[in-house]
């Protein structure tokens, strides 16, 4: 079969990032295509430099062996390649048909046209003669259900008939495993009709049962690509392939002595659709880690251990007291701080300096009985956590937009010392941090942990094996391992990935 | 204009006193008895209800909500405060009473936008307009006199204290007292910390919904004190008396928070003073208020325009990039 996109030498620098390092990245006619990687490995870049969203700072693509320039959106459709985002957006006031055919209502533009609907119904039943799939699109988008939305917005993608190439960014992460099969069905509509489909995923399982071949990207380079066949035959573990190979040093040691009391102790906990069934204890002195990728329930989970989320089932026991977390001041005067995934919506107040936020989560610890600020000693707190956390630079006036993630991550962790918690909680730690700064945090984590009880959530496995004394793997929701073993890295990996217990 | 934007408040006070003085300098030069003692008595009077409007909208700015409500609810303050004096309450009781409405409409709005999470806006102008429809309930509208001269409201307007006038007495306490709470206690960190990032100040512990609570019906009642004042000033209630607050109000508010970089206290007095010495220098000149009006709304557009930080970026963007061309 022949190359209908080529894809070679690509280079992408975002600031000190080099995102894409010389790239490559070839499609063949009428395949499926499955793009593998770990968060940040460069599949997005990839993806939005081939439907012009990015420009590329090097690097040549060819389309059916004619080399092309990709500098707009427009440029990307006008080449025959048209992408649906992971939330695709629909106007959800419009039925299926109008969706469609969005922006393309009528041949010609212009005010005074009328919208032709008997035609547009006309065109929707080609398309659908085209790629065969049972759908009402007379229904409002709104009233639709996941799988539909994502079918519409698949065949507004389709819609112009030119289209070769179909980038499907993570289609199945919010459908259930029945409204999967009805996407898989469409998707083997299309290549059956000739169209090239790029199908991003970080469910392993679903690569064997839809795509032909796969390309794994680590760290801004192609390391593979194999078909589905290759790939079973030669027993080559994917995991494996997506593994980033990291100094290992930047891991402070293990905790020494055994964990002390229970702090925190979680039963059973569920919330429907999110999470279930999760059961761990976390004790003082230690670090337990739980390693889920982006959607498998783990920024959920630590939600609701925060009393932001309401979980339907299971209990919570803080330091020996079963407890309901009403909301996250309740959660705060139990001694639990969560150092948020996002921190720049909801751990920091940006526009504010070091000192506004690092005493934000306490208060009444900043001000006097009848709330009058202590400006004297906060500025001498602040400083003195400042200190504690390394801040750099050490200023205490600027406001915390202007310092780097991880000073800003810093100054999130030196509000939860500030309010003295006995467990923290730690979500996505090292997200947008520099390798330099990754080290100081773990460092502070482990320092955290000979006084109070530490759980690092992450979608980084690396992260969790490296820093955590014990684990878990979340997978769709449900804990993969039991707390008191000590996995392998990969078995960990796998365990995330894959949901199988290694 | 880069350097205003970048620069300490020193910068920015300079700038809010040429506009002061140019202001007074323009007015001055076409109606010579602007800067008498006598107009700026009557101008600091003006500026006293303003202030203490703007200063309760404050609040609500600055847990970024809008209030609408506060010129109906500020006339059903006053009917009810005529209606009380009329009926032989005594004035204490009857200011009080007057402002306890405007707390409570302020908790009604409160309670509706931060617990049943409806919009703002459309929130407001309705319980705005239920306001003013109750206030024709007294008296069927007309304006309510009586007994005025008996009860001594009418020198909460004339009298004065350590030789100020009352209502600037007024106004200072309660912009001394605001700027304590906003900028001086836990308190002031909790409003500021919800209206900037309402996730974060949630994730901090903060009640955010108390607070939004709370700034409603200061802004509430705060109104119906300056609204006090007016009553005072012109001896009658009147179901209107409220329509004058909400230019000011917001102008001031969003005047100051564009001179000094953020809603504050501070801000919100000094572009009180900006808007009453214009508004002022207006009724000098015998200008109608609809023109004046027109020109305030002018200039408070201007202004922001030229302090938004957005705009200030895009125009020198097109400077710097223009002899690149």
């Amino acid at each position: 079969m022949a190359a209908i996109l080529d894809m070679k030498g690509i280079e992408k620098q975002f600031g000190v990032v080099k995102a894409l390092d010389n790239a490559d990245f070839s499609l063949e006619a009428g395949e499926i295509h499955a793009l593998l990687g770990i968060n940040g490995a460069g599949k997005s870049t990839l993806i939005k430099i081939l439907s012009g969203v990015y420009t590329k700072d090097a690097g040549e693509i060819a389309i059916a062996g004619e080399s092309v320039e990709i500098g707009t959106p427009a440029a990307a459709i006008a080449c025959g390649i048209a992408s649906v985002q992971q939330h695709p957006e629909l106007v959800d006031d419009f039925t299926g048909i109008e969706n469609i055919f969005l922006g393309q209502e009528a041949p010609q533009p212009g005010l005074g046209r009328r919208v032709d609907r008997r035609a547009l119904k006309l065109q929707a039943e080609q398309l659908l003669k085209r790629f065969p799939i049972e759908i009402d699109l007379e229904v409002r988008v709104g009233e639709m259900p996941a799988v539909d939305r994502e079918i519409v917005a698949i065949l507004h993608a389709l819609s112009r008939e030119h289209i070769r190439i179909l980038i499907l960014d993570e289609p199945t992460s919010t459908l259930t495993e029945r409204e999967k099969t009805s996407l898989f069905h469409l998707m083997r509509q299309l290549k059956a009709a000739g169209i090239a489909i790029i199908y991003i995923t970080h469910r392993l399982e679903e690569v064997f049962e839809i795509s032909d071949r796969f390309t794994v990207f680590r760290a801004g380079r192609r390391v593979a690509t194999l078909t589905c066949h290759e790939a079973r035959t030669s027993n080559i573990s994917i995991p494996e392939l997506m593994l980033d190979e990291k100094p290992g040093d930047i891991f402070p040691p293990k905790a020494k002595s055994a964990a002390g009391e229970a702090l925190l102790d979680v039963r059973g906990l569920s919330r429907h659709g999110l999470f279930s069934d999760v059961s761990f204890t976390l004790r003082r002195g230690e670090i337990l880690g739980i390693f889920g990728l982006v959607g498998s329930g783990a920024d959920e989970l630590s939600k609701a251990l925060f009393g932001v989320i309401r979980p339907d089932a299971g209990t919570l026991t803080v330091k020996g007291k079963q407890v309901t977390l009403k909301d996250p001041h309740d959660a705060l005067r139990r001694g639990i701080f969560l150092v948020p995934g996002d921190r720049r919506t909801e751990g920091l107040t940006l526009s504010r300096d070091v000192i506004f936020n690092m005493t934000l989560a306490h208060l009444g610890k900043a001000s006097i009985l009848g709330g009058l600020l202590r400006f004297g000693s906060n500025r001498k707190a602040s400083a003195g956590l400042a200190k504690r956390v390394a801040l750099h630079p050490m200023t205490l006036d600027r406001p915390v937009s202007a310092f780097s993630g991880g000073n800003q991550q810093k100054i999130v962790i030196a509000k939860g010392l500030y309010r003295d918690a006995d467990i923290y909680i730690f979500v996505e730690p090292t997200v947008g941090v520099d390798i330099g700064a990754r080290a100081t945090l773990y460092a502070l984590m482990r320092e955290l942990s000979a006084h109070a009880g530490v759980l690092v959530i992450s979608s980084d496995c690396d992260e969790v094996h490296g820093v955590a004394d014990r684990m878990i793997a979340l997978y769709r929701g449900r804990p993969v391992f039991v707390p008191d073993q000590r996995p392998s890295r990969d078995q960990l990996l796998t365990a995330g990935i894959m949901g199988a217990r290694a | 204009m880069t350097a205003l934007k970048s620069s300490p408040l020193a910068l920015r006070l300079t700038a809010f006193l040429v506009l002061l003085g140019l202001i007074a300098t323009v007015f001055q030069s076409f109606a010579p008895a602007y800067l008498s003692e006598n107009n700026l008595h009557a101008l600091l009077r003006h500026m006293s209800v303003n202030g203490l409007t703007a200063i309760g909208l404050t609040f609500v700015i600055v847990v970024r909500h809008f209030d609408l409500s506060f010129p109906g609810v500020a006339s059903l303050g006053a009917m009810t405060l005529g209606w009380m004096l009329a009926n032989d309450f005594t004035l204490m009781q009857s200011v009080a009473g007057g402002i306890a409405i405007g707390l409570v409409a302020g908790l009604i709005n409160g309670n509706v936008i931060s617990y049943l999470r409806l919009p703002d806006i459309v929130t407001t102008i309705a319980t705005g307009g239920v306001a003013v429809g109750l206030s024709y309930f007294y008296s069927n509208g007309t304006s309510i006199s009586e007994n005025f001269f008996m009860s001594g409201i009418l020198d909460l307007n004339d009298s004065r204290f350590l030789s100020l006038d009352m209502p600037v007495v007024i106004l200072l306490a309660a912009a001394i007292v605001a700027f304590i709470v906003l900028h001086c206690t836990r308190f002031g960190r909790a409003f500021y910390a919800t209206g900037e990032n309402r996730r974060s100040a949630a994730f901090s512990g903060i009640r955010v919904r108390a607070y939004v609570l709370t700034a409603f019906g200061l802004c509430g009642a705060l109104a119906c004190l300056a609204i006090t004042l007016l009553v005072a000033s012109s001896g009658a209630a009147n179901v209107t008396a409220g329509n004058q607050l909400m230019m000011p109000a917001f102008a001031a508010v969003y005047l100051g928070a564009a001179l000094f970089g953020a809603p504050s206290i501070p801000a919100t007095l000094g572009g009180t003073l900006l808007m009453s010495a214009m508004l002022n220098g207006f009724t000098l000149l015998a200008i109608p208020y609809y023109y004046s009006d027109a020109i305030v709304s002018t200039v408070l557009i201007a202004a922001i325009g030229i302090f938004d930080p957005k705009l200030t970026t895009l125009l020198g963007g097109l400077f710097s990039r223009q002899p690149a061309r």
